[in-house]
């Protein structure tokens, strides 16, 4: 199809340069295909293998020009030669032994949040990232939204005087959220051992990154956590965080509502002593409109010969995009991705904390 | 004289037993012989909770078992059954939607129909052959009472009563049923035979969730659906299923006599969705962004696309 995006038609912004990236992608769940994706859409990457226990997602790689594929992971981490990098989005329980055969293959890794699903296990991976000295990204998107980057730059430049409160949150279905093709939720989701917690290490994680990118760093100052859907992990968290120069932090999150994609119940809201910023003056209100809107624009960019911006029909979608050319880029320009390793620790250590918070109180569950 | 349905206003959660007792009284509802073990099945299509209106209230399940207890003896087995689904598994929605706790407190058996005896059944249904997996249990019982949700559905304008059956089926992707759902509702409907049925109105679902507070209850689940279209705003002359339903003999509107609360009250506040809006923009949405996508090449996300 003529206007189709061809790899000479690189896109605007974010044109990765000439070095290709010879890249596996290691599960292939919404994430992991979406990863796939978006890396078959740029200029400069090439993914040669990908590994899924499912047959069904290797034939949708496959469709994607993907010639080697497996379905047991090890496969390719064991047998790394003709990749120089790896895109993990396994569950959670698999994170940390991911994390470190794809270190120890010599491997640059791009990991899916969590970490790992313990401080305990995303400290051995801090030392494993120092010691192989590759490059470790984790997939902290929310700070590539536009409008959370936006809010960043307009704080930074002191548009709102200092920070005071930054009440950050998120109510969505987590594991519940229905497809459109219906599928089962995976079990792994409702076992503590192996999802390692529930909506705080799931959704909680984002806000509380999203705290620190805007406040620098935290601490539980104190936790609630909620069991409205009787699951062995958490449905729902509040908590109240500290910054080192006493930014207060709200965060708000839950997997208890029922929310069909593309609704999206998510706001930060900035509060200054010269005024706030909320994310949701920075976000399109009614997400059909602007996905036409900016579909058109690309078609009349494409018919004219220009450079066409990139469209994920929801403006948070970009973020999964953004992220990976920005791991890419820190590979081909031998720099530090602005998500380390340290900072999947450090959320880590402050759900745990909120955890141990939250538990330690007599009456804990409500 | 036909079919009775009959609609009582649950003020309260602690009036919710007292409901049933009195919306299955109105129906004169009779057994014909001993009861000695009764298979309730609600509706718990997904993980939503009941407050979202898409799935039975665990209150309303409670009702009903005191009332059956209180009916036929406290000794009485009693077992709470729902099937797998293409996208639910019932040993994660027990516990999600507060079934595993009420099992405990009222002494009761939580069933997964699909893991239970299941005979294989083919039906003849507008000239198709369809050929289902149906829980042995719901044959077998004393009494089956079927306990669906009053709400809509894009594909079908209304589920209730006739739906809620086509969830016994045992084989968990009923999705394979559903490019001719209107026929496999009725089809399941000839094999399968709920003694009573006692709708959850407490929170109907139209374009939005309604607190209704309405218990229906009928022996006829083709008649209770009736009522149930009117009170969601269709004409149920015009809803495929039901249509189907009086041409292949499965039920038939005539002599329907409705008792108790009017039928209009509840219809006024339900919170109708345009048959447009139901049905095609839904469906343009995804060929629109899909046409988009082939054209351009630009990426939808696997949430859109189906895993």
């Amino acid at each position: 199809m003529f206007l189709k995006i061809s790899k000479s038609q690189s896109i605007e912004k974010w044109n990765v340069g000439d070095l290709m990236i010879r890249v596996g992608i290691v599960g292939l769940g919404r994430m992991g295909m979406l990863h796939l994706m978006n890396c078959s859409k740029m200029d400069g990457v090439k993914v040669v293998a990908a590994a899924d226990s499912s047959k069904k997602a290797l034939n949708k790689a496959k469709a994607l020009h993907v010639d080697n594929l497996s379905t047991d992971y090890h496969d390719i981490l064991n047998h790394p030669s003709g990749l120089d990098a790896v895109v993990l989005s396994l569950p959670n329980f698999m994170h940390f032994e991911s994390i470190q055969l794809a270190l120890e293959a010599g491997l640059d890794v791009f990991a899916e949040k969590p970490l790992a699903i313990s401080v305990g296990e995303c400290r051995e991976i801090v030392g494993l990232v120092e010691k192989s000295g590759k490059k470790l990204m984790v997939g902290h998107a929310m700070r590539f939204v536009e409008a959370l980057e936006t809010m960043k730059q307009r704080l930074d430049k002191g548009q709102i005087g200092d920070l005071e409160v930054a009440t950050i949150e998120e109510i969505i279905n987590g594991p519940f959220s229905h497809p459109r093709v219906p599928a089962p939720v995976s079990d792994w989701w409702f076992d503590p051992k192996k999802s390692g917690g529930g909506a705080l290490l799931d959704v909680g994680y984002h806000m509380i990154d999203l705290f620190r990118f805007f406040a620098g760093d935290a601490e539980v100052v104190f936790s609630h956590l909620s069991y409205k859907l009787n699951l062995p992990v958490e449905d729902g968290a509040i908590l109240v965080l500290r910054s080192p120069s006493s930014v207060k932090g709200i965060i708000n999150i839950g997997w208890y509502q029922q929310t069909v994609f593309p609704k999206y119940n998510f706001r930060a809201i900035l509060h200054g002593t010269a005024g706030y910023l909320s994310s949701e003056d920075l976000v399109p209100h009614n997400l059909y409109l602007h996905a036409v809107k900016e579909g058109s624009k690309n078609v009349l960019r494409r018919i004219a010969g220009r450079k066409i911006r990139f469209l994920y029909y929801t403006y948070y979608y970009e973020s999964f995009y953004k992220e990976l050319v920005h791991f890419f880029d820190c590979i081909r320009n031998d720099s530090t991705p602005i998500v380390s390793a340290k900072d999947g620790l450090k959320t880590v250590e402050i759900i745990q904390a909120a955890y141990d918070s939250f538990h330690s109180k007599p009456t804990a569950q409500t | 004289m036909g079919s009775i349905v009959s609609l009582v206003r649950a003020n309260g959660s602690k009036d919710i037993g007292k409901s049933v007792d009195q919306a299955v009284s109105l129906l004169g509802f009779k057994t014909t012989g001993p009861i000695r073990s009764v298979v309730v099945k609600p509706n718990l299509c997904y993980y939503w909770h009941a407050s979202t209106g898409y799935t039975t209230d665990p209150r309303v399940v409670s009702g009903i078992i005191d009332f059956v207890r209180e009916r036929f003896g406290q000794d009485i087995n009693v077992k709470v059954a729902e099937a797998d689904a293409s996208a639910m598994r019932t040993k994660h929605v027990f516990p999600v939607l507060g079934y595993t706790k009420l099992a405990k407190e009222k002494d009761f058996e939580l069933v997964n129909l699909s893991n239970d005896e299941l005979l294989d059944e083919t039906v003849k249904v507008n000239g198709r052959e369809i050929s289902f997996k149906v829980p042995a249990l719901l044959k077998k019982c004393d009494l089956f009472v079927n306990v669906p949700k009053l709400k809509i559905m894009r594909a079908t304008k209304i589920t209730c009563a006739m739906k809620n059956i086509f969830g016994c089926i045992g084989f968990p992707k009923k999705l394979i049923y559903h490019k001719f759902l209107d026929e496999a509702i009725v089809g399941i409907n000839k094999v399968l035979h709920p003694h009573l049925t006692i709708v959850d109105g407490l929170v109907g679902l139209g374009r939005c969730p309604v607190k209704l507070g309405l218990v229906m209850a009928g022996t006829d689940v083709f008649s209770v659906d009736w009522v149930a279209s009117q009170i969601m705003g269709y004409n149920p002359s015009r809803v495929k299923y039901l249509r189907l339903s009086v041409k292949e003999q499965v039920g038939s509107p005539d002599g329907l006599v409705v008792v108790g609360e009017n039928p209009a009250e509840f219809a006024r506040d339900f919170p109708k969705e345009g048959f447009v809006a139901s049905k095609y923009l839904w469906g343009v949405q995804f060929w629109l962004l899909n046409a988009y996508r082939r054209v351009t090449g630009d990426v939808i996300p696997p949430a859109i696309e189906g895993s």
